[in-house]
């Protein structure tokens, strides 16, 4: 009886997520093995039907979740901590608080579709398939970094994941690009471009929605709206604070960004109508970042603490997980706590490991220069000193 | 569970809690005060303390949730280094009482101590001061022969072992300012924080051309410099060597001021002596707009507004507040302005607006007795008018005498821009102003 139920449940999970309410199967312990919730409304532009609101997650997949967006939040926490012992120097951009976009749109993806964002891209490099200890070892400058410590913050790259970029908005034509190859080779693969509330102005990013239009090209771009653009707030930056409709003829979805299911939702809608050729999609995830715009800002000089307070308190992406699962009795507080636990040890070995990790050699300044090249002189700081490349 | 049980009979794992490098250039700070107590509860973005930097007062912040166990170093401690253990939390739940406080204080070990090949960062003071301590060993062997004569005839003089002294000039050389190494306690080097982060520089030379004697300290007292006094000596000097100051005085008949200031008195108006000169000033420099001007790169650029500081002393040093556009002002405005200026900069609540700038300046130490004085000129002005007090002297006439009241005011002046022949037309405009003053409020 249970299992002809529960065979029933997987059935329909198969299936596309539509407007089908899920009955959850009750084990014998009362923990479910799925459940499911409903999400806020999605504001939609120039689409007839957007993704569903009743969200379905399974417990693996909900513990995944979790895990992974506790992992980036311990992760952010010990590099402000690293960089305020001075141990890493130079940019340092936190995600802490937008968890949810980089764990929710990951869940709708596949490691072969393609990813690029700006800097605020720690959380994006562990998603895409990087262990926090690389991360952490290239913010400290180490060989074990996932750059060789060569990159820093702002450059930190993995399997189709095209980083870490500086300029404000650069990335987005970089991004349809990337869409262009993937069309271009006839892959089933879409590009997810990420850009911020302040980049959302740039001329750049008009041009590439204009050529992604144009051509049909299997991009996603994905507006990070945490509304701030270092210290402006969306209201004095943009005349129109509705990201999602500034494609004009580029259709649009604008979801929660602190609720991790209802971006994967969202996501897994803008991926279905890339991969259909339908052409390009913006997604805006309304989200919040708890720490400054850099380690050098504060944060707290152009927002009221208690307006941070408040979203830590209701709206964090984390807290909001766990209530659900709690509520749901997809998962136990005690066993919640005890992936907090084990994340927060395995980062804290990765940060031990990250400052005690050998640094470059001085060998190491002349080579990854170019790709396949015989080696050839190098000339160093000085016009007198010269190495080889590898 | 079973871990917490375990924490809960060796006493509570703390989460540790060190001085953030709350800016680039921060190498040490002072924690104001804290914002939370021992056994308040911590949520993660909650203020913890107020710390001091050398550029602002900034929050740390909390990361964690918990709860306020142990505060290591307490509030209003200047000179927290970096990287320091301030205090010590513990996670929600737990009890902050039987925390465990780990015995070594945490502070980065001392420079000298660092093995070379330590894997460090690449802070420059770091090799310096390894290198500093190869250069020491070679000082101490070679001795005396690194000695010029100046520090030979102090440490013979003095007794001293020149061994003993710490080197602190370049290549390892003993200078007069070095001193005498102190027996200093062995620093552990923290076990659990990695020697990672970067060593403090070697200690600052303080006291040049004092012998390193360590008996004789009782006979001075080192008061040291506030930002202000800084400032005010750099700008001291700066005016003072590149500036060629020209001076010249005049005597100025009182008389008059002080029967006008009398009877405004008895119709209930205070004004003070002051307040006329400034007031004589001001109309004297739209007589003579040459002097009201500033010596730039390429040409003398006379301005437009007479906007006059007045020297105003206050327990932290001279600071010259601005009357802006005197010649619109009468009299009583003037006062009331000045006494309210002075008011505020002896509490130090003035604006930067309001004494930054200004076209011509005022100082007056009449009141201390003073019979005439020369005055440093404050850049880019170019005059600055040293008022001295009031005397009587006494003039044999035809049937008698007449006693007059007599001040003389010097003018200090930038002598590219205001020459001796334009300084002595504005010293009569202004004499003529001061001994005539309602010809002067009239015309």
């Amino acid at each position: 009886m249970l299992s002809c139920a529960a065979r029933l449940v997987r059935a329909q999970i198969q299936s596309k997520p539509t407007a089908c309410w899920v009955v959850a199967a009750r084990g014998y312990a009362d923990i479910v093995d799925e459940a499911t919730f409903t999400t806020n409304e999605y504001a939609l532009h120039k689409l007839d039907e957007g993704p569903s609101q009743t969200v379905t997650v399974t417990r693996d997949d909900a513990l995944k979740y979790y895990r992974q967006m506790q992992t980036i939040r311990r992760m952010e926490t010990a590099a402000g901590n690293l960089y305020k012992s001075k141990v890493i120097r130079g940019f340092c951009h936190l995600y802490s608080g937008q968890e949810a976009c980089a764990v929710g749109m990951e869940a709708a993806l596949t490691p072969d579709d393609h990813v690029i964002t700006a800097y605020r891209a720690h959380g994006w490099t562990y998603t895409r398939g990087v262990p926090p200890v690389n991360i952490l070892a290239e913010l400290t400058g180490r060989k074990t970094g996932c750059a060789k410590g060569k990159g820093g913050s702002m450059h930190m790259y993995g399997k189709n994941f095209y980083g870490g970029n500086g300029i404000v908005g650069a990335q987005v034509p970089l991004g349809a690009g990337i869409a262009l190859a993937l069309k271009y080779t006839g892959s089933n693969n879409v590009c997810v471009a990420l850009y911020g509330d302040g980049a959302a102005n740039q001329g750049q990013v008009f041009e590439t929605y204009n050529m992604a239009k144009l051509w049909d090209l299997p991009v996603i771009f994905v507006c990070e709206n945490n509304g701030y653009g270092m210290g402006t707030a969306v209201e004095r930056a943009s005349a129109s604070t509705d990201y999602y409709t500034r494609g004009d003829y580029v259709p649009g979805i604008r979801a929660d960004g602190m609720d991790v299911l209802a971006v994967r939702e969202a996501t897994r809608f803008a991926a279905e109508w890339c991969r259909s050729g339908k052409g390009p999609v913006i997604l805006e995830v309304a989200t919040y970042r708890y720490s400054g715009h850099s380690m050098s800002d504060p944060g707290t000089s152009y927002r009221p603490r208690e307006e941070i307070q408040e979203m830590r308190k209701t709206r964090d992406p984390i807290t909001g997980l766990r209530e659900k699962l709690i509520s749901a009795n997809i998962a136990t507080a005690e066993e919640m706590k005890q992936i907090d636990l084990d994340v927060r040890a395995e980062i804290d070995k990765a940060v031990e490991q990250a400052k005690t990790d050998p640094e470059l050699p001085v060998e190491e300044m002349y080579t990854d220069i170019f790709v396949d090249e015989p080696p050839f002189k190098v000339r160093g700081t000085n016009p007198f000193m010269y190495g080889m490349s590898k | 569970m079973a871990s917490s049980v375990l924490w809960r009979t060796l006493g509570v794992a703390p989460i540790k809690l060190h001085m953030p490098a709350l800016s680039p250039t921060m190498e040490e700070g002072t924690i104001i005060s804290w914002l939370k107590k021992e056994g308040d509860p911590i949520a993660a973005g909650d203020p913890l303390c107020e710390i001091e930097t050398d550029k602002a007062t900034l929050t740390m912040d909390a990361d964690d949730d918990g709860v306020m166990a142990k505060i290591l170093v307490p509030g209003n401690t200047k000179n927290v280094r970096i990287n320091e253990l301030i205090a010590l939390m513990v996670a929600e739940g737990e009890d902050h009482t039987q925390v465990d406080i780990p015995t070594e204080t945490g502070t980065p070990s001392a420079a000298v101590d660092t093995p070379a090949d330590a894997p460090v960062p690449t802070a420059t003071e770091n090799s310096s001061s390894s290198e500093l301590s190869s250069m020491r060993h070679v000082a101490g062997g070679k001795g005396h022969v690194d000695l010029s004569p100046a520090v030979r005839y102090l440490v013979d003089s003095n007794g001293l072992d020149a061994a003993t002294i710490v080197p602190t000039g370049p290549h390892g050389r003993l200078l007069k300012g070095s001193r005498r190494q102190e027996a200093v306690a062995p620093t552990t080097p923290s076990a659990p924080t990695p020697v990672a982060a970067p060593p403090p520089p070697p200690p600052p030379v303080t006291h040049p051309a004092v012998p390193p004697a360590a008996a004789e300290e009782d006979e001075f007292v080192d008061i040291p410099h506030t930002s202000m006094r800084r400032v005010i000596a750099k700008r001291l000097t700066q005016s003072k060597t590149t500036v060629p100051h020209a001076y010249s005085s005049i005597d100025c008949e009182m008389d008059s001021v002080l029967r006008l200031r009398k009877q405004l008195q008895g119709s209930g108006v205070k004004v003070s002596v002051n307040d006329f000169i400034i007031k004589a000033v001001g109309q004297a420099l739209k007589t003579v707009p040459e002097v009201n001007a500033q010596w730039m790169g390429e040409a003398v650029q006379l301005l437009s507004n007479v906007d006059i500081s007045v020297a105003v002393a206050t327990d932290k040093g001279l600071i010259t507040p601005i009357v802006t556009d005197v010649p619109s002002r009468g009299l009583q405005n003037i006062s009331e302005t000045v006494k309210e200026l002075a008011g505020r900069a002896r509490i130090g609540k003035l604006l930067p607006q309001e004494y930054q700038g200004g076209t011509f300046s005022v100082s007056n130490l009449g009141m201390f007795g003073i019979s005439q004085f020369s005055a440093i000129i404050n850049p880019p002005q170019s005059c600055i008018m040293a008022i001295g007090g009031s005397r009587v002297l006494v003039e044999p006439t035809e049937d008698g005498h007449t006693t007059k009241t007599v001040m003389t005011v010097t003018l200090c002046s930038d002598s590219r821009v205001v020459d001796d022949a334009l300084a002595s037309t504005f010293l009569e405009n202004f004499k003529e102003n001061l001994e005539n003053p309602f010809k002067a409020a009239l015309l």
